[in-house]
């Protein structure tokens, strides 16, 4: 039973990691480069939901889409004063670029919010709900739902919208793409803003069950490259998959080992996948 | 590996490092800094043999630094063991674990192998800091005091180990001569040159690159230990950190050049005392503030030259082609 119990958690929770990761992967899939500083963004979303409840009151689950608007405006930013004159560079390039953003944004937060761990009070922060001898915890349902209609939201917009569209093709073929009259740096510029976004949006629905504070990015870096390896880099269904797949694998090796080497299973996982289906890490955009 | 200036240059140089900390105060901040400097080239210079050679971008080196850190030092707590011994015992086990992480992860390139590498440093970080009853646990551990002696590794003064961290690099930096000048330096060029090439002129590709991350990985291990034994104290952050040493080791060489025998040299020489001078000037102001610089100081300099980096690594070695991504 605490098997099953395991089970429902951990899907519960994969869902949210899948749309954190969804950012992460579909700025891999669109510009081909891998960013080292995503997780960053689950600290920006949490800091804004965190606020907005704070100071307006406004419950975390409602301030998500702020959080998505102001990550979105801080990742095109980003976009075009740093990642666009790295894109022809040689990989160790974006590599090290991403790293030092990674390493700014945490202590820029660490100077502004100090180091203190923060966390939101709500009323259903503690509720379940019963079905037969299982629990659904509230705050992990709520998040769940909130994270699906994001992914269905991502889902349409790629497939019916002309720039979803245009992102899609962008990636596939640069030129054959700017030949068709699609500007290629702006499609760029919104696939890593958007990306930004929906990782923020993840980071301000788990903040009812999650403290943040400066370093907590720090706790998703693993776990996100490990959902995005495991669905393929690149791969949006496949991120959503191995979302789900990452969050049962971690919350059922918490039944059998310390909760604190949870990682450390989802390492062995990262890895051997790594090695044995390097081949099935698909490319491109859905 | 220019042929005219080989012997004077680094004669000459070695001689100023001999002779410079004469003129300053043993126990005085900026021989600390010089003494961390040391260590850190030699860790770069570690980092150079698959990062450099091999062109295996490793983000997880902080794996094995921590094991060499953490191995000497819980002998010597536990069974007073002479670190010099545990030296030995953390390098077996780093090399160990470089064996167990190369099979899975040696035939990623790039990105992947990069993002492997890092897992495999913060797992090591994770696991530290939950295994408290063994290691210690979050709040670090503790280098127990002994007196003076080269025997115990232990010196009140900074002095004696600058000595310790100058010869440390020399030997660092002669194995990296060693390896790329001898067999296992062609082979792993071949290989970053053109590894299907290298497959099919009968270079055993997995073998070479095992052997340099396994060496690179015992090196490291063992300046692990001088690490412990130079600052009494660590913690799983310092040890197995990603930006504490992961990424400060291969910056080191990459910013210097990879593949050359200098590149950690300049790196070092650059990124040390300018880290430490931000440190020292507005460390103290606000928490977070050097980290800071640290990060934007990297991200100028990309922005500033992004093929420097490259343009810096590939003069000697057919600069036709670069490397493109998996």
């Amino acid at each position: 039973m605490a098997l099953l119990q395991a089970l429902v958690d951990g899907l519960l929770i994969g869902g949210v990691y899948a749309v954190i990761s969804l950012g992460l992967t579909l700025v891999f899939g669109v510009m081909g480069i891998v960013n080292f500083a995503h997780a960053q963004f689950v600290m920006i979303g949490m800091y804004v939901a965190w606020f907005a409840w704070a100071t307006l009151g406004l419950d975390p689950l409602l301030a998500s889409p702020l959080a998505f608007a102001a990550a979105f405006v801080l990742a095109a930013a980003i976009e075009r004063l740093m990642i666009r004159r790295v894109m022809r560079a040689p990989p160790v390039a974006q590599v090290f670029l991403t790293v030092g953003l990674l390493i700014a944004l945490e202590n820029v937060a660490l100077i502004v919010f100090g180091s203190d761990f923060r966390s939101v009070r709500t009323t259903y922060q503690t509720a379940a709900l019963r079905l037969g001898p299982l629990f659904l915890s509230v705050p992990y349902l709520a998040a769940f739902a909130l994270s699906a209609a994001s992914a269905a939201a991502l889902w349409l917009f790629l497939q019916r919208t002309w720039y979803g569209r245009a992102m899609r093709a962008t990636a596939q073929d640069r030129m054959a793409a700017a030949l068709f009259g699609i500007d290629p740096e702006r499609m760029y510029q919104l696939a890593f803003a958007l990306g930004a976004g929906l990782t923020a949006f993840g980071g301000a629905v788990i903040l009812p069950y999650i403290t943040v504070s400066p370093s907590v990015g720090g706790q998703f870096v693993v776990l996100m490259f490990t959902v995005v390896v495991l669905g393929g880099l690149g791969d949006v269904g496949g991120a959503l998959v191995g979302g789900l797949v990452a969050g049962v694998i971690q919350s059922v090796s918490t039944v059998f080992f310390p909760i604190q080497l949870q990682n450390l299973v989802l390492f062995v996982v990262f890895v051997a996948v790594l090695a044995f289906r390097p081949q099935g890490l698909l490319r491109g955009v859905a | 590996m220019s042929v005219p200036r080989r012997s004077l240059v680094p004669a000459v140089l070695l001689a100023v490092a001999l002779v410079a900390p004469l003129f300053l105060d043993a126990r005085g901040y900026p021989i600390r800094v010089l003494t961390f400097a040391l260590l850190f080239a030699a860790m770069g210079q570690a980092w150079n043999i698959v990062g450099g050679l091999a062109a295996q971008m490793s983000l997880g080196h902080a794996g094995f630094f921590g094991i060499g850190a953490y191995t000497s030092t819980l002998l010597l707590v536990r069974t007073g063991v002479s670190p010099w011994v545990g030296m030995i015992a953390g390098a077996a086990l780093a090399a160990l674990a470089a064996v167990l992480l190369s099979i899975p992860t040696l035939k990623l390139k790039g990105h992947y192998f990069a993002l492997a590498t890092l897992a495999f440093g913060e797992v090591m970080r994770v696991v530290a800091g939950a295994w408290e009853h063994f290691t210690g646990g979050p709040q670090g551990i503790s280098v127990p005091f002994s007196p003076d002696s080269l025997a115990a590794f232990q010196f009140k003064a900074t002095r004696p180990y600058y000595y310790v961290m100058l010869a440390a690099l020399v030997l660092v930096s002669l194995a990296f001569l060693a390896v790329s000048r001898g067999k296992l330096g062609y082979r792993l060029r071949a290989i970053r040159a053109n590894q299907d090439a290298a497959e099919v002129v009968g270079i055993g590709t997995f073998r070479a690159k095992l052997a340099a991350s396994v060496i690179s990985a015992s090196l490291t291990a063992a300046l692990g230990t001088c690490y412990a034994q130079l600052n009494y104290f660590f913690d799983p952050e310092t040890v197995f950190g990603l930006a504490p040493i992961s990424i400060r080791v291969a910056l080191i060489a990459i910013v210097g050049g990879t593949g050359t025998l200098w590149g950690p040299f300049v790196g070092a020489a650059f990124l040390i005392p300018a880290e430490e001078l931000t440190n020292h000037y507005l460390g103290a102001a606000v928490a977070g503030i050097s980290q800071l610089a640290y990060g934007l100081l990297l991200i100028v300099v990309i922005l500033i030259e992004p093929r420097g980096l490259v343009a810096l690594r590939i003069p000697r070695l057919g600069r036709r082609k670069v490397e493109v991504a998996p």
